[in-house]
C-alpha cells in the first residue's frame, strides 16, 4: 500500500514534492468553481428553474444548518463551513472516478484540522480576551493546565484521525477487494489459452461497487458531516 | 533475522490493535439500539434521532479509528524498522 | 521511476499546498456560489417586501376610494331627501297660503255683501222713513188742511214718528 504519489518536484527549498493529494485537490477545486459558475449562472429572482431551486435549497440548508448549530452569531462561518464540508465530500468520493481520495492523506486533513484548532483559539480570544483564553487553561484548578493543553491539542488530532482513518480503511479495503478480485480472474481466465480474456480482470467490473456505496458514499458523507459539524460546535463552544 | 522478528512482531501489533475495534462496535450498537427505541416511542422524531445518533456513532468510532491508524501505521509505515 | 510519500505521514509541504487551496477555493466559492445566490435572495426578498409594500399601498388606495364613494353615495341620498323634504315642505306652505287666501278671499266678500246688505236696508228704512213722513203731513195737511211750514212739518214728523 503506497501514499499518495509524486507527481512532480520543484526544485527549490530542497525540491518540493507536489503529491497526487495535491493535484487532486487541484482538479476538485476547478471542477467546484466551474459548477458554481454554471449553478449560478442566470439566476432569476422570478420563476427559478429546478437547477435554481435544487441550487437555493442546499444553501438554505446549509445556512439552516449553521443557524441551528453555532446560532445567528456566527451566520458568517456558514461560506467556510459550506466550503470545507464540499471540499471533504468531493475529495472522498472523487475515489468513485479512480482517482486517489484527497482525503486519504494524513497531511491534507491535519491541515483542516488545523485551521479548525485555529478558529477555536481566535474565536476564545475574541470572545473572552487574551487573559481570558490564558485563564480557561487553568480551570477549575491551576495544577490542571498541561491536561487542559492537551485536550485542546487532542481536538484537531482526533479529528483527523477520524477523518483520515474512515477514507483510509475503505481505501485500504477497496485496493485489498481490487487485489484479490484481480488475482481471482487470473487464476480463473488463466485456464483458458488464450492471454487476452486473462489480462481482462472481469471481475472487477460490479462487485467493489456494492462495497463504493458503503465505504465511498456513506463514509464520505458521514464524515465530511461531522468534520463540518465538529468545526462548528468547537468553534461556538469556545465564544461561550 | 532482527528486521523479520520486527515485521513479524509488528504484524501481530496490527492485529492486535484492532481488537480496538470491539468497542466502538459495541458501543455502537447500543446507540443505535437506543435509537430504534427512541424512533419507536416518537416516530415523528426520526430525523432528529438519526442524526443524532450517526454523529454520536462517529464520536464514538473514535478510538476504534486510533486503532485502525496504529495498524495502518505498523503496517505501512513502519517506524520500527527504521531503529534497527 | 515513481516516487511515493509514504501511506502514514506528515509532509509540511503538502499542508501549506493544502492551506493555500482551501483559502482559495473559499474565495472562488465565496465570490461565485455565496454572493450571487445570497444577493438574489437578497434582492427577491427585497422585491417581495416591494410588491406587498405596493399592494398595502393599493389597498388603502381601494379603501380610501371605496370610502369616498360610500360617503358620496350617502351624501347623494342626503341630497334627495332633502330635495324631497323642501318640496314637500314648499307645497305644504303653497297650499296652506292658498287655503288661507281662499278663506280669506270668502270672508271678505262675505263681509262686503253683509255691509252691503246694512246699507241698503239702512237705506230702505230712511226712505221709508221719509216716505212715511211725506205720507204723513200729506194726510195730516188734508185733516187740517193747512199747511205747516216746510221746516216745523218736517221736525214734527221726524219726533213723532222717532216716538213711534
Amino acid at each position: 500500500m503506497n501514499g499518495p504519489k509524486v507527481i512532480f518536484t520543484i526544485p527549490i527549498f530542497g525540491g518540493i514534492k507536489v503529491s497526487e493529494s495535491i493535484v487532486n485537490m487541484w482538479i476538485i477545486m476547478a471542477a467546484l468553481a466551474a459548477a458554481s459558475i454554471w449553478l449560478t449562472h442566470g439566476l432569476e429572482r422570478r420563476n427559478p428553474s429546478k437547477k435554481q431551486l435544487a441550487l437555493e435549497k442546499l444553501i438554505d440548508m446549509l445556512y439552516g444548518m449553521v443557524t441551528d448549530v453555532m446560532g445567528e452569531r456566527y451566520i458568517g462561518f456558514a461560506p467556510y463551513i459550506g466550503t470545507l464540508f464540499l471540499l471533504s465530500i468531493v475529495g472522498s468520493l472523487s475515489a468513485l472516478t479512480g482517482m486517489r481520495p484527497i482525503t486519504a492523506d494524513l497531511s491534507v486533513i491535519l491541515a483542516w484540522t488545523v485551521v479548525t484548532f485555529l478558529l477555536i483559539q481566535a474565536n476564545n480570544i475574541k470572545n473572552h480576551g487574551i487573559f481570558g483564553w490564558l485563564k480557561s487553561f487553568a480551570e477549575p484548578v491551576p495544577f490542571i493546565t498541561p491536561l487542559n493543553i492537551i485536550s485542546e491539542i487532542a481536538n484537531p488530532v482526533s479529528m483527523t484521525f477520524r477523518h483520515f482513518g474512515n477514507i483510509a480503511a475503505g481505501l485500504v479495503i477497496t485496493s485489498l477487494v481490487y487485489g484479490g478480485l484481480a488475482s481471482l480472474s487470473a487464476a480463473v481466465f488463466s485456464r483458458i489459452p488464450n492471454d487476452f480474456f486473462a489480462s481482462i480482470p472481469i471481475f472487477q467490473v460490479g462487485l467493489p461497487a456494492v462495497l463504493s456505496v458503503y465505504f465511498d458514499l456513506f463514509t464520505s458523507f458521514l464524515q465530511a458531516y461531522i468534520i463540518c459539524m465538529l468545526t462548528m460546535v468547537f468553534v461556538q463552544g469556545a465564544g461561550e | 533475522m532482527e528486521r523479520a522478528i520486527v515485521l513479524a512482531a509488528s504484524a501481530i501489533g496490527a492485529g492486535l490493535a484492532m481488537i480496538a475495534g470491539v468497542g466502538p462496535g459495541i458501543g455502537q450498537g447500543f446507540a443505535a439500539g437506543k435509537a430504534a427505541e427512541a424512533v419507536g416511542r416518537q416516530p415523528e422524531a426520526r430525523g432528529a434521532v438519526t442524526s443524532t445518533m450517526l454523529f454520536g456513532c462517529a464520536v464514538a468510532e473514535s478510538t476504534g479509528i486510533y486503532g485502525l491508524v496504529v495498524a495502518l501505521i505498523l503496517l505501512f509505515a513502519n517506524p520500527l524498522v527504521g531503529l534497527l | 521511476m515513481e516516487e511515493y510519500l509514504p501511506f502514514v505521514s506528515i509532509d509540511i509541504w503538502t499542508m501549506i499546498f493544502t492551506w493555500a487551496n482551501l483559502i482559495i477555493l473559499f474565495l472562488l466559492l465565496k465570490k461565485f456560489l455565496f454572493k450571487p445566490v445570497n444577493k438574489m435572495l437578497a434582492e427577491r426578498a427585497a422585491e417581495i417586501e416591494d410588491s406587498y409594500k405596493a399592494a398595502g399601498i393599493a389597498e388603502s388606495k381601494a379603501e380610501n376610494m371605496k370610502a369616498e364613494y360610500e360617503g358620496k353615495l350617502l351624501s347623494a341620498k342626503a341630497e334627495a331627501d332633502g330635495i324631497i323634504k323642501t318640496a314637500l315642505e314648499t307645497a305644504d306652505r303653497r297650499s296652506d297660503s292658498i287655503v288661507t287666501e281662499a278663506s280669506d278671499k270668502a270672508r271678505r266678500i262675505m263681509e262686503k255683501s253683509r255691509k252691503q246688505a246694512e246699507r241698503d236696508k239702512k237705506n230702505a228704512v230712511n226712505e221709508a222713513r221719509a216716505d212715511i213722513a211725506k205720507m204723513a203731513a200729506d194726510i195730516a195737511e188734508k185733516l187740517i188742511g193747512k199747511r205747516f211750514g216746510e221746516d216745523d212739518d218736517e221736525k214734527l214728523i221726524s219726533d213723532m214718528i222717532d216716538r213711534i
